[in-house]
């Protein structure tokens, strides 16, 4: 019994054996994974046509990709690392996750792979590699779209009532004033997203201390911190804000992912929405109509504030791609990040609205030129902070101004809160 | 009938009757009417406004798009893992219920203790699993911890119920030179059947909702199940409300049309092997 | 079966039976008990593992920290702050859920008209996922275009209409309602059920004795619940202490965590602050409070049962 079941085993085995030999051997096992965050038909199309040709490039390999919306992608991206599993080529944000990526030794540097394509690196606005920089060395490039946060308003409400975009924060609250006496809501804002609401703070931030508040306060060996002045007096302005019915009712509970906010334009009960940029495309899809009223113009200048009101909050790439430590075919997936960022795929997204940051790109779109232009101008462009800072400081970040827009934290204990995580970090 | 007087209960019971009909049905009848409306109308025209047309064009979208994958990755997951639950569960019950061994009383708490496990504490390691099993984005991943996690509460109903199945049964099979295997499957087993149908029920409709073990352990639309077909469709339409509800009444409908079929036995199959704990 | 095999039993009946008392019991528990230990038992024994590491779940850059997780839990606001949300929620699904659930069961035990058709639609939100729920009554309760305000303004209740899900005071109770409202169909059926076997040769006799409708209710049918009740406040209880879903869908928690529930805490403290180690922490602590609490329930339920 028992050695007919070990030679049955055996000759199973061996079966086995022979079968998965064939397989191995086979070139088209070489499999390449590929994980974003793009799930609209048109970004999807863009990212299969360069993996095409990819495939076409390099026979004998597959990449297989898998589109996943933002909640779950950034669950299951932390669970596939923490397994060992990543994919091969990954999409992020860039910024603190990607760093917390970086430091665990997950990631490839493309520092050496950039410096053999000179001519295909130096087509990026040199900008735009700062969320991907880990000291000096380059983990990810930009890929989706360039997205600034801007001031989006509804054209004929301003016209009626003879409004102008305002350029300076009195201004702002003086055309608050007008928009609440004609019973229509200044601001709509979906806020149980929280970071919707973080893009306030972010730019009242650099508006008062300029783009060197932030940097100082991150920075372990600057002398700043989270509780200087420049965070303690935006929290304040939001507040005062929020004190002045700024906000659509409900903006602490809206949810961002199915249209709160936006519906308030739609219907004109709101007059203006801070948001990035991305979100004339999704206007665009889901109310054509819409666009005609459609104005925008930047955050405005803080009175006395050292921030040039020209600086950006936003990103230049928007995602950013990169490959894993685990993936056996470096080489090989850095031609496919490659052609997923070459001049083929930046065409195919700036027909779908999407800019890519290139220093070349001919682009056609009056809204889309605005923005190019408004990015040219910029001296600097802040990364979003929940972007930018380590996840569970951005975490805080998010928590925090939700309270701050909430009136359950004052600016000062929102600060020390900052501080306090920032801290333990260190 | 009618010879009674109107006592207060006579009034009570239709009018609560009456109320809590509006409070179950009335969001249902929001979802259904805004789902037909055209999005100008959701923001231009009260919510209670009839549709000013109907306007099926969201249905149609929806039912051209993945939903029928959706559908089918449901029905396959759900009626495996319920197979197993029915089978794995029936025969621990029957050990804890009939077989005397010592540990059968603190075995029995133990698995009943499973209960209180927070879900979410299992989500790492069981992914990990999958990925080693080759399993993960496939339906065939969920089928595992839905098994695993419906166990508790199957092995607790049915260990109750086969605790009444009475005494003479078992002896006369006894008698009659049956072992525990085939007493278990000719008396208990068949015996225990509205237990099974509870068990059946209560799972299979917990486990057709079920969400975070979907989202996690599958990826791609091909392999997802129904309710991740909301949050799939939530990233296409985002603000666009009546396909959105259209979306929330066709992934509802399924388990909405097997129970309207066969309400009388699932609502007396639930009934029947219910917790008498 | 031939009469010649049957009478060739006994002896490899005996022999079969001393085996299989030993072996019987292992084999029938088997597949159910690995299946426990794999997919509940060992992640539950490794999430206590992981509270004692500083990690955020990537590579080999995980530290022992022994128990420095769970002094900072003990210090954490936000922790015990969710622990307290899962109590409240706990307490209203027992106090809101179990009597609306009694109430409805007898009042559909009592309705011979039209009593299948209820039957149907007041099954239909335990029919319905989660996420689809959480979507629907987003929508209801959207302050600006949800059904809920704009019933109270158009009855001119203006100062009534209010940020359901927006307002830290409110939150928590606008998704208990929806908890509720999801769940009552479930304890309805386990009511009903209850009272199927109610004998109603008592029902006839308490009547002919003149006993009012509520008289039969709260002498004879409430403690012919009370063995239903007891199990449904444990599944009540268990339920709430480690609900996730509808909170996760309809405010993440927020605003100000003031709808934050340990899960979703946990969840959050896991997957976006990437402290893997922590949030381990915080399941394993959860694991502990539900344990101390059904433990406490069991007891008073039964205590309550004895009562009736």
């Amino acid at each position: 019994m028992k050695t007919m079941a070990a030679r049955l085993g055996a000759l199973l085995c061996g079966a086995a054996v022979a079968a998965a030999l064939p397989l191995g051997a086979h070139a088209e096992d070489k499999v390449i994974t590929e994980w974003d965050l793009q799930t609209t038909p048109g970004a999807v199309a863009v990212i299969r046509d360069a993996e095409d040709r990819f495939e076409k490039d390099h026979p004998g390999f597959k990449v297989e990709d898998s589109h996943i919306l933002n909640d779950a992608y950034k669950a299951k991206l932390k669970i596939a690392f923490g397994a060992g599993e990543p994919p091969c080529v990954f999409s992020s944000w860039g910024g603190g996750p990607l760093r917390e990526y970086v430091n665990a030794d997950q990631v490839v540097d493309l520092t050496p792979y950039l410096d053999q394509h000179p001519e295909f690196k130096d087509r990026f606005a040199t900008a735009s590699f700062g969320a991907a920089t880990t000291d000096g060395k380059i983990y990810a490039l930009p890929a989706e779209n360039t997205a600034v946060a801007a001031i989006f308003y509804n054209k004929d409400i301003f016209k009626r009532l003879n409004l102008t975009p305002p350029k300076t924060w009195d201004e702002l609250m003086a055309t608050v004033k007008t928009l609440n006496d004609n019973n229509i809501a200044p601001f709509a804002l979906a806020n149980k997203n929280k970071w919707p609401g973080s893009m306030f703070f972010v730019y009242l931030v650099d508006r008062i201390g300029g783009p060197e508040a932030f940097a100082k306060a991150v920075d372990p060996a600057a002398d700043g911190s989270f509780t200087d002045e420049p965070f303690i007096e935006a929290g304040k302005r939001i507040q005062e804000l929020v004190k002045a019915d700024a906000f659509a009712r409900g903006y602490n509970g809206l949810d961002y992912d199915i249209g709160g906010s936006r519906r308030l334009l739609y219907s004109g009960r709101a007059a203006m929405e801070l948001m990035g940029s991305w979100e004339l495309a999704t206007i665009r899809n889901e109310n054509p109509d819409f666009v005609d009223k459609l104005g925008v113009f930047a955050f405005p200048a803080v009175e006395g504030g050292k921030g040039d009101p020209n600086n950006l909050v936003g990103t230049l790439g928007d995602n950013f791609i990169s490959i894993s430590k685990a993936c056996p075919y470096k080489d090989e997936a850095f031609d496919l990040l490659m052609k997923l960022t070459d001049d083929t795929a930046a065409a195919g997204r700036l027909a779908d609205k999407r800019v890519m940051p290139l220093k070349n790109l001919k682009v056609e779109d009056p809204f889309l030129k605005t923005i190019v232009k408004m990015v040219g101008e910029a001296p600097s462009v802040q990364l979003w902070y929940d972007q930018e800072l380590a996840p569970a400081l951005g975490e805080a970040h998010k928590d925090t101004t939700q309270a701050l827009f909430g009136l359950s934290m004052t600016p000062e204990e929102a600060a020390a809160k900052m501080e306090e995580v920032a801290k333990s970090a260190h | 009938m009618s010879s009674r007087s109107l006592s207060p209960g006579r009034i009570a019971i239709p009018v609560l009757g009456l109320f809590w009909l509006a409070v179950t049905t009335l969001p249902f009848i929001f979802v259904v009417f805004t789902s037909l409306k055209t999005q100008q109308e959701t923001y231009a025209n009260p919510v209670w406004a009839l549709p000013e047309s109907l306007n099926f064009s969201n249905y149609l979208e929806v039912l051209q798009g993945l939903f029928f994958t959706y559908l089918k990755n449901s029905v396959i997951v759900i009626s495996i893992s319920v197979a197993i639950i029915l089978i794995t569960s029936s025969m621990a019950a029957y050990a804890l219920a009939r077989l005397k061994f010592r540990l059968a009383g603190p075995l029995f708490a133990l698995i009943v203790a499973g209960m209180i496990v927070p879900l979410h504490i299992t989500l790492v390691p069981v992914y990990l699993m999958t990925r080693d099993m080759g399993l993960y984005d496939t339906p065939f991943a969920l089928i595992g911890p839905y098994v695993a996690t419906s166990l508790p509460i199957s092995v607790f109903i049915l260990t109750e119920f086969m605790r009444q199945v009475p005494k003479e049964l078992e002896e006369a099979a006894l008698l009659d030179g049956c072992g525990p295997f085939k007493i278990f499957w000719k008396i208990f087993f068949p015996l225990s059947r509205p237990g099974l149908a509870t068990v059946a029920i209560y799972n299979g409709i917990m486990l057709w909702n079920e969400f975070i073990f979907a989202y996690v352990l599958t990826s791609s639309p091909q392999n997802r199940t129904l309710p991740l077909a909301i949050w799939d469709f939530q990233g296409q339409y985002s603000a666009n409300i009546p396909a959105i509800l259209a979306v929330v009444t066709l992934t509802s409908l399924p388990l909405i049309i097997v129970y309207a079929i066969g309400q009388e036995r699932i609502v007396n199959g639930m009934m029947a092997g219910s917790l008498k704990g | 079966m031939t009469v010649a095999t049957h009478r060739a039993e006994p002896v490899r009946r005996r022999r079969a039976r001393a085996l299989s008392s030993a072996l019987a019991p292992a084999v029938f528990l088997a597949p159910a008990v690995v299946l426990l230990l794999v997919y509940l038992l060992y992640p539950l024994v490794d999430s206590f593992r992981l509270s004692l590491l500083a990690w955020n779940g990537l590579g080999e850059t995980a530290r022992y920290v022994g128990l420095e997780n769970w002094v900072r839990l003990a210090h954490d606001q936000v922790f015990w702050l969710s622990a307290g949300n899962n109590i409240l929620l706990a307490l209203f699904s027992v106090l809101i859920q179990l009597p609306i659930a009694i109430v409805l069961a007898v009042v559909l035990d009592e309705a011979s008209h039209g009593s299948r058709l209820l039957k149907i639609l007041y099954f239909l939100p335990l029919l319905m996922s989660s996420v689809a729920v959480g979507v629907l009554f987003k929508n209801v309760y959207d302050p600006n275009f949800g059904p809920v305000n704009s019933i109270l303004e158009a009855f001119g209740l203006y100062d009534w209409t209010q940020d359901w899900l927006g307002d830290p005071h409110l939150a928590l109770a606008s998704v208990i309602a929806v908890v509720c409202w999801q769940n009552i169909p479930f304890y309805m059926v386990l009511f009903l059920a209850g009272l199927a076997s109610f004998p109603r040769e008592l029902n006839e006799a308490a009547r002919l004795d003149g006993a009012s409708e509520i008289t039969i209710f709260w002498r004879l049918k409430l403690p012919h619940l009370k063995g239903t009740f007891r199990t449904a406040v444990l599944l009540a209880v268990i339920g709430s202490l480690r609900y996730f879903d509808l909170i996760y869908i309809m405010t993440g928690g927020g605003p100000d965590n003031a709808s934050e529930l340990m899960a979703t805490y946990m969840y959050r403290t896991v997957f976006s602050s990437f402290q893997l180690g922590y949030g381990s922490t915080i399941a394993s602590a959860m694991f502990i409070v539900v344990t101390l609490i059904a433990a406490v329930s069991f007891r008073i339920s039964r205590r309550f049962e004895t009562e009736i």
